[in-house]
């Protein structure tokens, strides 16, 4: 009995480790997709740089989501799921904008809930209490302050038709460090 | 007072048609026809070209100026000084643009001389570049194709940074329908030429490849051009034909020129080769001299030696006069003072080695003995001693003993005999030889050099038990015969007696010759 007991969990760690590293595979593919399909829609809302060049602002990325260098996939994984949740928190106010299209919206903020659903269990749920500590780095708190100056401007610019176009080519970006972070999901 | 107003209006009119006119000229002077200008980035040749086209611009400007700026930061609007003041509609901006997940905005002014015509701003995704695809060449075989890829010399970068974060090399292999794609792998150090083989083809096949780029984290913005071979079966040992022919058609002409120089050069006399060479360069006899020719042979003349028994007479320490006379029977003096005896291969086998070839003691007596034995058939028929115990001794090998007999049905017990006769070389320098036809009293034995050496038995043959000096014309050997005593030449057949060296046995009656 207790030899099958000791068999099963064997084959159960065997498989999990197995159905682990093929899920990250599917996971990475599914996130690239993602990322796309959401620069795509951000491409198709309203507004013109150009003409918005008095109302820049240096938001300040953390340079480890611009330039990442050693990412465990779990770790990654973790920092995908809250750059997701912060940009699905940004774009919830979006409809203020009267310049935007309120279809794109709402189907950029369907992807990015997809997304976060997908991570949150195939990942997030999976990692311990310790791990998501460790997650929980400097890392994360730069991040999340990142995000807290995208919203406090916007509340500043008083959520202008510029403002939102500065936040929207910043937060195109974003995708692209969220694709290369997803490149991570092969180590 | 009317001309008065008529001034002031007049002034006033010219005033404001002035002040409309100058601000006509100040609003155009500010609001310049922008346009739309539309940018495009293309990723060509491996560099960055950013080109731009205005919409409705009736005159085409001489000269264009650009200015740039990016979202992410809030610094002015900077001049590009590589694309200052360009005539072509396009620039290269592979060194200036290094920031790759960037919006930039762009400022192109035209103008035609000093006047500035438009001035127009965009923005432009980094992102947002069309790659076109690379130069290559293919090189058909019988069955795979090798793709020849153009990288430039120097490492090629987007933004600053290497392509391959920022685009795939993909290269389609077509054939029937059937579409493979194949994806190398390229890095920073791929430059120059970059070879890639497509194997497992199928010959006879019509094949058409393409090359193309394809950005990483984005949808396909590509273009691709294709090129087609046919794989023929035998494309390949053509090719290596070709090779073949190539290159022997290149060493004959090495080898023909550089015997034209050499030929070129004796004619004029800058070469002088010599004729006449070295004697260790004379190769005429070179043959000759590996293979020297066998010397000439000696002259050989064939001994016929006939074993004559005789009964051996040993001495009873009896001086009676019967012995005696026995002995002086037996002797025969010869014309030369030499005693005729028999002589058998015994004899022969007791010459030394040192002597090449084997010295004849008392060849004479063998040559005569048999003349003297044939009259006298009742002895009974000699009988040879067996010459065993000689063939033992190591001189004695070399020669065969064969024994000849004068009677064939003798007994030859002789190891090397084969029949009645024994043949053997001998020095006739150093033996007394006589031909076998001559007549005893003719005799006159060929007597070279032998010093006579006459030993009378008699008088003490126990000193001569050992030693046997026999004097040939030009040395003069020492035979110890000690070992061979028992060797000795017997004329009855007790081959087993083997006496000491102080038994000899000496047939009396010897004048000269040592008879064993």
């Amino acid at each position: 009995m207790n030899n099958r007991c000791i068999l099963q969990l064997a084959l159960l760690l065997c498989f999990s480790t197995t159905a682990l590293s093929l899920s990250y595979n599917l996971l990475r593919l599914q996130q690239f997709n993602s990322s796309v399909e959401c620069q795509k829609l951000l491409e198709q809302l309203n507004g013109r740089p150009a003409d918005c060049l008095s109302d820049r602002m240096d938001f300040k990325i953390p340079k480890e989501i611009k330039h990442p260098q050693q990412f465990q996939k779990e770790h990654a994984a973790f920092v995908i799921y809250e750059m997701l949740k912060d940009i699905f928190h940004v774009f919830k106010k979006g409809y203020s904008n009267p310049d935007w299209n309120n279809t794109i919206v709402t189907d950029l903020l369907s992807e990015l809930h997809q997304q976060m659903d997908l991570l949150n269990t195939t990942v997030v749920e999976k990692l311990g209490e310790e791990n998501k500590r460790q997650a929980y780095s400097m890392i994360i708190l730069r991040l999340k302050s990142y995000y807290v100056r995208i919203r406090m401007y916007l509340e500043a610019k008083l959520y202008s038709s510029c403002a939102w176009t500065v936040v929207r080519d910043e937060l195109y970006w974003n995708f692209s460090f969220i694709n290369r972070l997803t490149d991570k999901f092969q180590n | 007072m009317m001309l008065l107003s008529h001034g002031s209006s007049a002034v006033r009119s010219r005033n404001l048609c002035l002040m409309v006119y100058l601000s006509l000229m100040f609003v155009t002077s500010h609001n310049l026809p922008d346009g739309s200008c539309n940018l495009k980035m293309t990723f060509r040749n491996f560099r960055l070209i950013l080109s731009w086209e205005l919409e409705k611009q009736s005159t085409v400007p001489t000269h264009y100026t650009l200015w740039y700026t990016v979202m992410s930061k809030t610094d002015d609007m900077e001049i590009i000084e590589s694309c200052t003041n360009v005539t072509t509609p396009f620039c290269d901006v592979t060194d200036v643009w290094k920031q790759a997940h960037e919006t930039y905005v762009l400022k192109v002014q035209g103008f035609r001389g000093k006047a500035m015509l438009f001035n127009c701003s965009s923005s432009t995704l980094s992102s947002n570049i069309l790659y076109e695809p690379p130069e290559f060449e293919i090189v058909g075989f019988t069955d795979r194709i090798n793709v020849i890829v153009k990288f430039p010399p120097i490492v090629p970068k987007i933004y600053g940074e290497e392509i391959q974060h920022h685009l795939l090399l993909f290269i389609k292999e077509e054939s029937m329908g059937i579409v493979k794609m194949h994806e190398p792998k390229i890095n920073g150090n791929t430059t120059g030429n970059f070879n890639y083989v497509i194997d497992n083809l199928i010959p006879n096949t019509n094949y058409c490849v393409s090359v193309y780029f394809k950005p990483k984290y984005l949808e396909n913005r590509i273009q691709s051009s294709s090129k087609c071979t046919f794989l023929r079966l035998d494309q390949e040992s053509e090719s290596s034909e070709y090779a073949k022919i190539s290159l022997i058609i290149t060493v004959f002409s090495v080898v023909f020129v550089f015997l034209g120089t050499i030929i070129l050069l004796k004619r004029i006399g800058y070469i002088c080769l010599r004729d006449n060479f070295p004697k260790v360069l004379n190769f005429h006899n070179f043959v000759a001299q590996i293979f020297p020719g066998l010397p000439p042979t000696e002259a050989v003349n064939a001994v016929e030696v006939i074993s004559v028994n005789k009964k051996k007479k040993v001495w009873d320490y009896n001086y009676d006069d019967d012995s005696d006379s026995d002995h002086e029977v037996a002797l025969r003096p010869s014309a030369g003072g030499y005693t005729m005896h028999g002589l058998t291969s015994r004899l022969l086998s007791q010459v030394s080695a040192a002597s090449q070839e084997p010295e004849m003691e008392g060849s004479e007596a063998e040559e005569s003995d048999p003349y003297e034995a044939e009259p006298e058939p009742h002895p009974g028929p000699p009988t040879v001693p067996k010459p065993s115990p000689c063939h033992t001794s190591g001189p004695y090998e070399r020669r065969e003993s064969l024994c000849q007999d004068s009677f064939p049905e003798d007994n030859c017990s002789s190891a090397g005999g084969s029949g009645d006769r024994i043949t053997f070389n001998v020095n006739l320098n150093s033996v007394f030889m006589r031909a076998p036809d001559d007549d005893d009293s003719e005799e006159s034995p060929l007597v070279s050099s032998l010093p006579e050496e006459i030993i009378n038995l008699e008088e003490d043959p126990d000193q001569m038990e050992s030693s046997l000096l026999v004097a040939s014309g030009e040395r003069s050997q020492l035979l110890d015969l000690s070992p061979f005593s028992q060797c000795l030449w017997t004329e009855e057949d007790t081959p087993s007696d083997r006496s000491d060296t102080s038994d000899f046995d000496v047939d009396s009656g010897r004048d000269g010759y040592i008879m064993r």
